[in-house]
């Protein structure tokens, strides 16, 4: 099979997402060993791999996947119990599973080597399942013998499928006149797949054309996948010769079909050494060995999904009873031991209920593209309306316009949310592996996870959330000894929380451990030149937190493979600003630390409010501003050398925007007007007036990235076009605040 | 005109993989399900002249299926697509009335010499 591009992709897409849900369940699985649900829709998530790697030609995920889902089909059919052993080997195949998918994803071939685990699985097999596997070979060793190629079909049926003296007088005294007996040898094809289904296909067809006396291999044997090529079966049937002949040959994978009408009468005496000869096949040693089926297929006979329900014993019993019995109640046993499968097949199929919804794949960038044509439509909407016809219909049309550009964008920004659940989903499995490597005992509880965030900005969050999480791992939580000691549970909790406020995205990650501790935070910052003795003592609490987020900052004594160098969580805050959000922490000593992500719902378009400066249009993010006002200047007081006015007995100092800009004008004229637009502007829990010259109006706007040239430009975060075609820079108050 | 075929398997991975094989092999492809409870469903609308079935279906699997469909129409043409080590539950769906089944991984000729064989009858 070619590996062509198409198929590729979707493979990868697709076996990230089975992993993903392989791992929750696994995890699942090892809090409710019990449940068949999470088992069944383990298995299927593993058997969806394997189907996926054996298509693409990925022998190795094939074999691993395989393996894996033999071991998970003896756990459903309760052969095997579920132990932290176990699920260990679980988790060590998925993590064989990703590497195997990133090699090809780099190399375009699998790489990694899976001897070892395959070992290791096989062990796990065997170790339970010692008495099982003896039976099973001194049960096929047992079986009948090989059935020779021999192209005189009586003498095969003389051997292989002689009837009693019983069995041929019933046999006789049913048939009618019009009936025919027929020995009938089927035989498969080498390359048959699936031989036992095939060979069951052709049982039907016999049952299907007349009546079906008898067969070897008998059909559990033939569903048990107990036999050779050839099937031999003998009917009563009024149909013809050709017919039938035809009949059998419609079957996929039957090579050829040979047919004798059997002259019943005189045949009578084969019957006196039919139980002889019943013994002979079912204690010959003569087995053969099919060399046409693949090795997947040899392993699949492991993996037949029922538990062995014949075993030897049963076996020679069925064979001896079938003897005894007349051919009627032979059939009459077939239909029996098919009751019998089926009631005990019932435990196996309950599947369970997940919900998947129906969904389209389709690329990000497409979407990218479609969020900026929307974009586009924004802008000459607003162009349009900033025409001022004076024209009913023209305004009319406007309206309408205006109302499905605004629809439409909700949709696409709809389309772009996914929920955050998908990166939240891969920590449960870190908590598990970290907390265990650590010997502490850690609760991951994960709230909010259906909270919708656009996609372009979940996709930067899973590296921060993990940085902060294992940081509450491995700092945060106190070992188990010393919860007890103070006077905690010996079990920490870290929750992961989500959820909406406003036009914004909160992300909580909370633990109930030890708490910052602040002198040690001041202790670290001065020795690291961070801060001065003079800085520390005007620090408040924020701030000292703040510090954590410096640079080359750690507050560990040690530094452990688990949250490294300290390197990580300015990259943290620097990411988090990157899209447009901020970051807090609250700690208590002793109570717990909490870390608070903010974020807006999505980057792309944003409703902002247009001012003027120096002549020039520029935007303000709305969800920065808090209200704006315009004063008298005679409103406008002094601290320190710093203009501040008061809002509601808070003082906010002022911000003259065009400094900040670094405009080349002369600063301060504001002063001398009659009225002076002050913007207010939230950043975290500070509060600036920005001073700009004129207030304009509030419209969306498109945020267009400056290119990588201008990225690095103080105080703008990007442009947009407005109504009358011109661009108009964004100011970054975050920043300036 | 080309025999219409709704396909039913939880791997999107899957459902290409057929229906590319299918398409090469001038059939047309009228719907795609991802569990059994849905082909019914799409069963009902579209009237296809043949399904081809996964076994190991989330919400119903496949043999659940092939039996409500034949309820439906007892003439529904239903091909089963299994992978190794469903042997059992492959039976149960021939017995259940499925025409036949076909192997993962597929191999285009083997799908095709399957699918055609039903409608040479």
């Amino acid at each position: 099979m070619d590996n062509n591009s198409q198929y590729l992709q979707m493979f990868f897409d697709e076996s990230a997402e089975y992993l993903q849900q392989l791992n929750e369940n696994v995890l699942l699985l090892e809090e409710n060993p019990q449940d068949e649900e999470i088992i069944n829709s383990v298995f299927r998530a593993a058997h969806s791999v394997k189907g996926m790697s054996a298509t693409m030609g990925f022998t190795r995920l094939t074999d691993l996947t395989h393996k894996m889902e033999n071991i998970l089909s003896k756990v459903r059919n309760k052969e095997m119990q579920i132990n932290e052993k176990l699920i260990d080997v679980l988790f060590a195949g998925l993590d064989y599973i990703k590497d195997l998918v990133d090699d090809i994803k780099n190399n375009g071939e699998e790489l990694t080597d899976i001897n070892n685990y395959l070992i290791r699985l096989e062990n796990v097999l065997l170790n339970k399942d010692n008495d099982d596997d003896i039976q099973e070979n001194t049960n096929s060793k047992d079986k009948f013998a090989d059935v020779s190629d021999e192209e005189e079909i009586i003498e095969d049926f003389e051997k292989i499928l002689g009837l009693s003296k019983e069995e041929e007088s019933d046999l006789l005294d049913s048939m009618n006149v019009e009936d025919l007996l027929y020995n009938i040898k089927v035989v498969l094809d080498d390359n048959c797949l699936l031989k036992n289904v095939r060979g069951y296909m052709v049982l039907k067809k016999a049952q299907e054309l007349g009546f079906l006396v008898k067969s070897s291999p008998s059909q559990s044997e033939i569903e048990d996948e107990d036999f050779d090529l050839s099937i031999y079966i003998i009917i009563v049937s009024t149909l013809d010769k050709e017919t039938i002949i035809s009949e059998f040959q419609d079957i996929i994978d039957v090579k050829e079909v040979k047919i004798h009408t059997r002259d019943v009468k005189n045949k009578v005496d084969i019957a006196t050494e039919s139980v002889n000869k019943a013994n002979d096949f079912t204690s010959s040693d003569d087995i053969s060995n099919n060399d046409h089926v693949t090795p997947t297929n040899d392993i699949s006979n492991n993996n037949d999904l029922r538990s062995d329900d014949d075993n030897f014993e049963e076996n020679i019993s069925k064979v001896n009873s079938e003897i005894k019995e007349s051919a009627k109640t032979d059939k009459e046993q077939i239909i029996e031991s098919d009751i019998n499968k089926k009631t005990e097949k019932k435990k196996a199929k309950k599947l369970s209920n997940v919900q998947v919804s129906p969904t389209v794949r389709v690329d990000i960038k497409k979407l990218d593209n479609l969020m900026n044509m929307v974009g586009e439509l924004l802008i000459n909407k607003t162009r349009l309306a900033g025409l001022n016809v004076d024209n009913d219909v023209y305004q009319d049309i406007i309206l309408q316009l205006d109302r499905v550009t605004t629809d439409l964008h909700h949709i696409v920004m709809q389309i772009r949310m996914v929920p955050i659940g998908g990166i939240f989903n891969r920590f449960p499995r870190m908590v598990r592996d970290l907390s265990k490597e650590l010997n502490k005992d850690i609760d991951l509880l994960i709230e909010g996870a259906d909270t919708e965030l656009d996609r372009s900005i979940i996709d930067e969050l899973a590296d921060p959330l993990m940085h902060i999480i294992r940081n509450a791992i491995d700092h945060g939580i106190e070992i188990p000894e010393l919860r007890e000691k103070n006077g905690k549970a010996k079990k920490g909790n870290i929750l992961l929380n989500a959820y909406q406020k406003g036009s914004e995205i909160v992300i909580e990650v909370e633990d109930d451990g030890a708490g910052l501790d602040k002198e040690k935070i001041i202790e670290k910052a001065i020795s690291r030149g961070i801060i001065s003795y003079d800085d520390a003592n005007e620090m408040d609490e924020k701030d000292i937190y703040n510090l954590v987020f410096h640079p080359g900052f750690s507050t560990s004594e040690k530094v452990t493979d688990i949250s490294g160098r300290g390197v990580g969580m300015d990259v943290v805050k620097r990411v988090v600003e990157s899209l447009d959000g901020q970051i807090f922490i609250e700690s208590e000593k002793g109570i717990g630390t909490r870390f608070i992500i903010s974020l807006p719902l999505t980057l792309a378009i944003t409703q902002a409010l247009m001012v003027k400066i120096n002549n020039e249009v520029y935007a303000i993010p709305l969800n920065t501003i808090s209200e704006s006002h315009l004063i008298s200047p005679k409103e406008i007081l002094q601290v320190r050398g710093q203009d501040v006015m008061v809002l509601r007995d808070s003082t906010i100092p002022l911000v003259e925007c065009a400094r900040k800009l670094n405009l080349d004008i002369e600063y301060g004229t504001y002063k001398e007007k009659e009225e002076v637009p002050v913007v207010i502007i939230n950043s975290g829990e500070k509060q600036i007036g920005l001073i700009v010259d004129e207030l304009l109006n509030q419209q969306e706007i498109v945020i267009k990235s400056l290119g990588n040239y201008l990225l690095n430009i103080k105080n703008i975060s990007g442009a947009t076009i407005v109504g009358d075609g011109e661009v108009a820079l964004i100011l970054d108050v975050r920043n300036i605040a | 005109m080309n025999k219409r075929v709704l396909v039913v398997d939880d791997a999107a991975f899957m459902r290409m993989m057929i229906k590319n094989i299918l398409i090469d092999g001038g059939f047309e492809i009228v719907g795609e399900e991802e569990n059994g409870r849905d082909a019914i469903e799409a069963y009902k609308d579209l009237q296809p002249d043949l399904v081809t079935m996964d076994i190991t279906m989330p919400e119903m699997d496949g043999i659940e299926a092939v039996k409500a469909i034949l309820d439906l129409d007892a003439n529904a043409n239903i091909i089963m697509c299994s992978a190794m080590g469903q042997q059992a539950m492959v039976i149960d769906a021939i017995q259940a009335g499925a025409k036949d089944f076909v192997v993962k991984p597929f191999k285009p000729d083997r799908v095709l010499a399957s699918i055609n064989k039903l409608f040479d009858e």
